[in-house]
């Protein structure tokens, strides 16, 4: 009789932006003024549950449990009106302003007593989660549970069904999928996608407006972290993403098009090469030309006034931090050139006494294999690696675990590495979250670099915050920048500032690490660049020993499906069709020879993709529908046929480096959201384009 | 409570709008213990309900001093109601370029007594309707009011021989695209109830349904008209200039050039909304003969009107919507062919679902919130069986002067209908005089004929649909039908060339493979202009998913 623990998360309702959310101050926006609604893949981790209890025929319970202020409740209800037994609200002040970490943490202490005292401390239950939440977006609070309560997490499922007595699970692998099961309940569940979410009925929505919610705050649960102490990161700042003006370029030739497509790819190729060969752009203090330089903080203001402190410090002609007297403070305090508060004055100098980096020690790339290569997503994060290596003055380090992984270590020492870690073991042949993330804990935790970064693939999003939090360190997810600065008011030297887009991209979030041993970030595959790699490159490889016995395995795995057949929305080109398209045939031709085409001329994976109306023709699977209500993309390049435009539509691909649009309407409003656009039918322009690309 | 017992309730109010909340506060202000359910298909209160709008302030005293002598002290109500109206503009447009204001007319109109006066708004709030209704759902809520979001009503249960409706079926949710149950399919539960008052709003389809099956009568087919609106973010010296207490109502250009140019009944108008914002919208009669006519045309020629321009010109939409408003009246309102009650048995018709406005006042808030008092009162009131209901409410309706008001203006929109605005017009000035004309359904005036004014450019319904934040479950039934292609393809096209795909405000139907289609049906904002414009009344709106139509905050 399995019992069921879902856990739900109000957040701000991303797809339902008011022109007043964004503060006219700032251009970022204003979280309290959107609207709440639960989490979309909540709804689908609900949905789950209930077929989970379904086809087990479980008579046990659903209980939602939910962190947040009392408004969250609401969440609570929208369980309770569609297939929840009883609700948790977990609320407390204290609870505030936390990090994943500091989430998961009172999350497992409320699972615990939930255990204890709604099901009776039965075994048998699942924890089940959406796979992320659009606000955070970091997909670390499920995995970080799984590791504070040592039990098995299947991640990013999709499915499941109930054979002999045990649940399986159908989950997302990079490029497949794969059918496991846990070797023991209790196991965390995080679902990615779930097609059929529960509809409420009336009854029970009335039933859910008059039942009484378990209310739990902080000392319910006693748990060890929380809120902003607990928290292993802090938001330095918050910042609107950079706005992209597009071109709207008319063209009146396929040809033309053809050319500027080559040119610009060519062209990004070089401006690749010259990225990644990029020198350190930030020197430690010990190395700096002026002793009170300080042009590497975090905001502009902060570089003002400390540019303003070392001029007057000149002035002064202060040598050293140790002769400012309080009597040299109060002359800098009073001079009309500065307008520092006493506090901010003495951060500033503390922070100006500091010269050695906060942090010592290696920077770390977690390798990951697939099918016997290194996935690219490792090559990208060596190239970065290296990059915030040489700016700390210390070495690359790669650790690597597989059932025989020698092989690799050159290829990572030609992409950047300075030094392999390799963990072999015949237990290691699969890959499997609890036995990976032992093996690497225990050489993390061993040698302490002062970086680790994981590439944000499937694995590695649920790599990362299990190790992190065995580990307790503060992790960042699916970062896009990662740059070292010096974090002068609150006095750290060379940290790892970790850039990230939050709240559905909307805004932008620089964070930084904080009581931990090691800074940890996943990045996002595809931003950062591999460098050239260089086959006389020098470095040597390590042999870890390690500690796993079979017990630490914690799946089964059922099958592997790699497919090719899969759709890649990542993909560099995503050439897409509309309801221009007139017709299937017509959609399926002319993006198939594109496509190919494309792919082909510019040396990119090309995928299709197509927009609601297209997909409610029924031209194509619902699986390539790009766009708000589909899938968010941002590929490299664009290409839109017969699509007119909608905003919902535009949203949906604004990250796009390159738009191209075919139209036949020359009031097609997508000309107006694009770089380049051709105004014509999809069938003649097609083919005079694909003869041009060869 | 067990589960059944939540498809149970006393009172069932289908619409929480302006009528069906205010009958819900009337109610519960006289019988605190009444038990009270008011069920909505948009997903929050308000959602679904746009207006120009601008509200008689003696009525909301009437509804709320019995709630709270100091109702109108309540911060919700200074935020709703954004102010009085100081200046009132009733312009006459000619051409792009000329305007008179002939507020004179109507000034002198009220003075001898003559019908137009009403047209006056002296002293009347400016709102946005949907603000109004988020403020009346809160109240109705505290007061102990179940508030039931997010479920569609698809018919009344209605027993024919003891003239009395037993509840009404909910749609069914989790239906395919060709109408298959999905693995999450939910069917619609049937919620029973003693009394059942349906406010649903202008051409409400439980109410349609209801009319056949208690066999009510309309003396004279509901008239419609089409009111498009935006909301337009101006600057600080556009709105200084506009001032904030304006309000703005302008006949003419682009909808009727007497002589010379269309013959449209209807008119554009302006209000502050407070924020530097100005609401621009166009109301035009359904009876437009031009095939080729987009009300959202009209719209367009109104913002590049010289008059309007200077206020609204660089200015950003951010918010959109349309909706239909019955404009037939007195003769158009749906009655018990034996008693003349609004409604039968235990079943009553509020605010525009009975299709109370008043078109020589162009308003009908006020209305349907006296149609919420009456059926309150008749329900707290009525000691018989709840089979008197109707009548009651009907006296009620009565003594609050709201029949004696839709009486007095009575014959002005068929006498427009009938003869166009050059003849209808002076014609209705003789009020209670005008002669009697019955007009024919909207949709039959439509002819081959094209409208002088056709902008060069097509209006962004694309921007407008975003602006107005509907969505739909992409994957549910198209909740609009065709009856008969061939009509389409055959009859309309040819002769009208498929005046849906142009006058739908919301863009949903195209042409796909050669073929008229509701293409996008989650586009739909619930105006169901095409179920009575379509000129061989060939499509029928049918009810999507709860929760499913526009969000309107502020309209």
């Amino acid at each position: 009789m399995s019992n069921f623990i879902v856990l739900v998360k109000q957040v701000p309702d991303v797809t339902q932006i008011t022109d007043n959310a964004f503060d006219p101050e700032t251009g970022t926006l204003v979280r309290g003024r959107l609207a709440s609604v639960i989490n979309e893949l909540d709804t689908c981790a609900l949905a789950m549950a209930y077929r989970m209890k379904d086809i087990s025929n479980s008579a046990g319970k659903i209980i939602a449990l939910t962190m947040g202020p009392p408004m969250a409740a609401e969440v609570l209800r929208y369980s309770l009106a569609r297939c929840a037994d009883k609700v948790v609200l977990l609320t407390d002040r204290a609870l505030g302003g936390a990090d994943t970490w500091a989430t998961a943490n009172p999350l497992a202490f409320a699972i615990r007593k939930i255990v204890k005292e709604l099901l009776g401390g039965s075994d048998d239950y699942y924890v089940v989660a959406g796979m992320q939440s659009v606000d955070g977006d970091t997909a670390q609070v499920p995995a970080q549970i799984a590791s504070e309560l040592e039990i098995p997490c299947i991640a990013y499922a999709t499915d499941v069904e109930y054979n002999s007595g045990r649940f399986e699970f159908e989950r997302i692998i990079s490029r497949g999928s794969q059918v496991v099961s846990p070797k023991t309940t209790p196991a965390v569940i995080t679902v990615a996608k779930y097609e059929y979410p529960l509809f409420a009925s009336f009854a029970a929505t009335r039933r859910a407006n008059e039942t009484e919610l378990i209310q739990w705050t902080a000392a319910d649960i006693n748990a060890a972290a929380v809120g902003i102490s607990g928290s292993k990161t802090r938001v330095i700042r918050v910042y609107p993403p950079g706005k992209t003006n597009r071109k709207c370029q008319k063209l009146d030739t396929p040809d033309a098009l053809a050319k500027i497509l080559k040119e610009s790819f060519s062209k990004s190729d070089d401006s690749k090469a010259a990225l990644a060969a990029k020198t350190a752009d930030y020197i430690l203090p010990a190395k700096r030309a002026k002793k009170f330089d300080k042009s590497f903080e975090g905001t502009q203001k902060e570089n003002n006034d400390y540019q303003a402190l070392a001029g007057l410090l000149d002035e002064l002609a202060i040598k050293d931090v140790s002769e400012i007297t309080e009597d040299v403070k109060e002359k800098i305090l009073d001079s009309p050139a500065a307008s520092f508060h006493k506090k901010a004055l003495g951060d500033m100098l503390a922070s100006l006494s500091l010269r050695e980096p906060a942090y010592n020690g290696q920077v770390w790339v977690v390798a990951e294999t697939n099918d016997g290569k290194i996935h690219p997503a490792t090559f990208e994060l060596l190239g970065k690696a290296r990059h915030l290596a040489d700016s700390l003055d210390t070495r690359v380090g790669v650790v690597i675990a597989g059932e025989n992984v020698q092989s690799y270590c050159k290829d990572l020492i030609a992409a950047g590495a300075d030094c392999v870690y390799t963990a072999e073991d015949k237990l290691l042949k699969e890959f499997d979250p609890a036995s990976y993330s032992k093996v690497f804990e225990q050489i993390i935790g061993r040698h302490w670099p002062q970086i680790v970064l994981f590439a944000a693939t499937p694995r590695g999003r649920v790599l990362a915050p299990m190790i992190s939090y065995k580990l307790s360190c503060g992790l960042t997810a699916d970062c896009t920048g990662l740059e070292i600065r010096d974090s002068s008011r609150k006095a750290q030297t060379a940290v790892l500032m970790q850039s990230r887009p939050a709240l559905g991209g909307n805004v932008m979030a620089t964070i930084c690490t904080k009581d931990s041993k090691s800074q940890m970030a996943s990045a996002r595959s595809g931003v950062m660049k591999r460098l050239a790699p260089d086959p006389n490159r020098q470095g040597k490889t390590i042999n870890e020993p390690i500690k796993i016995t079979d017990k630490d395995i914690s799946l089964d795995i059922i099958k592997t499906e790699m497919s090719s057949g899969s759709v890649n929305l990542a993909a560099g080109i995503i050439v897409s069709g509309g309801k221009g398209m007139q017709n299937r045939d017509n959609y399926e031709k002319l993006l198939a020879t594109l496509s190919e085409s494309l792919s082909k001329s510019l040396k990119t994976p090309a995928e299709r993709g197509a927009s609601r109306a297209a997909v409610e023709q029924g031209f194509v699977d619902r699986i390539h529908q790009v766009g708000q209500t589909g899938t968010s993309i941002g590929p490299k390049l664009y290409f839109a046929l017969g699509i007119s435009g909608a905003i919902q539509h535009m949203i949906g691909v604004a990250n796009s480096e390159i738009i191209v649009a075919i139209n036949s309407d020359p009031n097609a409003p997508i000309f107006r959201h694009c770089d380049y656009y051709i105004n014509g039918t999809v069938e003649d322009v097609v083919p005079k384009l694909v003869k041009a690309l060869a | 409570m067990n589960q059944s017992d939540y498809k149970k309730t006393s009172v069932l109010i289908v619409g929480a709008g302006p009528a069906g909340l205010s009958a819900a506060i009337t109610l519960k202000c006289k019988n605190p213990n009444a038990k009270i359910c008011v069920i909505d298909k948009s997903h929050e209160p308000g959602n679904h309900n746009l207006s120009g709008a601008v509200i008689e302030s003696e009525v909301l005293a009437q509804l709320l001093r019995p709630v709270d002598k100091n109702w109108a002290l309540d911060p919700l109500a200074k935020d709703v109601l954004v102010g009085k109206v100081k200046r009132d503009n009733i312009m006459f447009f000619l051409g792009k370029k000329f305007s008179f204001n002939i507020f004179f007319v109507m000034a002198l109109a009220k003075k001898f007594g003559i019908c137009f006066g009403q047209m006056l708004h002296g002293d009347d709030y400016i709102v946005s309707v949907s603000k109004l209704t988020k403020w009346f759902a809160g109240i109705a809520e505290k007061l102990g009011v179940e508030i039931v979001t997010g479920f569609a009503v698809e018919d009344i249960i209605y027993d024919s021989q003891k003239d009395i409706a037993i509840g009404v079926k909910l749609v069914d949710q989790g239906l395919d695209k060709d109408g298959r149950p999905q693995p999450n399919y939910v069917k619609g539960e049937v919620i029973s109830a003693d009394a059942i008052v349906l406010a649903e709003g202008c051409d409400g389809l439980v109410t349609e349904r209801f009319i056949e099956k208690a066999a009510l009568v309309r003396e004279m087919p509901q008239l419609y008209s089409l009111g498009v609106k935006e909301l337009i973010k101006v600057s600080d010296a556009q709105y200084e200039k506009f001032t904030s207490g304006r309000v703005v109502h302008a006949m003419g250009y682009p909808l009727w050039t007497p002589v010379l140019g269309p013959a449209m009944f209807g008119g554009g108008i302006m209000y502050p909304m407070g924020k530097n914002q100005i609401a621009v919208g166009m109301i035009v009669g359904l009876d437009w003969k031009y095939c080729d006519f987009n009300p959202q045309d009209a719209l367009t020629n109104f913002k590049n009107h010289s008059f309007v321009k200077k206020f609204i010109a660089g200015g950003t939409i951010v918010q959109a919507g349309a909706k239909m408003i019955p404009e037939g009246g007195y003769y158009s309102m749906p009655r018990d062919a034996r008693t003349s009650a609004i409604g039968s048995g235990n079943v009553m018709l509020l605010g525009d679902s009975a299709g109370l406005v008043n078109m020589m006042k162009i308003k009908g808030l006020h209305n349907a919130i006296k149609s919420g008092i009456a059926a309150g009162t008749a329900i707290a009131e009525n000691t018989q069986s709840s089979v008197a209901l109707a009548s009651k409410y009907t006296e009620l309706l009565n003594r609050l002067g709201v029949i004696n008001e839709m009486r007095s203006a009575r014959k002005f929109r068929q006498a427009v209908a009938k003869l166009g605005p050059l003849f209808g017009m002076p014609l209705a000035s003789l009020g209670q005089k005008t002669p009697k004309f019955t007009p024919e359904e909207d949709y039959k005036e439509l002819s081959s004929k094209k409208y002088k004014y056709k902008p060069a450019k097509n209006y962004d319904k694309d921007t407008f649909t975003a602006m107005a934040a509907t969505t739909h479950r992409e994957e549910q039934p198209s909740h609009l039908k065709i009856i008969n292609r061939n009509t389409c393809a055959q009859k309309c096209t040819p002769k009208f060339n498929s005046p849906c795909i142009t006058f739908c405000p919301a863009g949903v139907y195209e042409t796909v493979a050669g073929q008229v289609s509701p293409a996008n049906p989650s586009n739909c904002l619930h105006c169901k202009t095409c179920q009575r414009k379509c000129p061989f009344d060939n499509i029928r709106w049918t009810v999507p998913e709860g929760s499913g139509g526009p969000r309107y905050q502020n309209m």
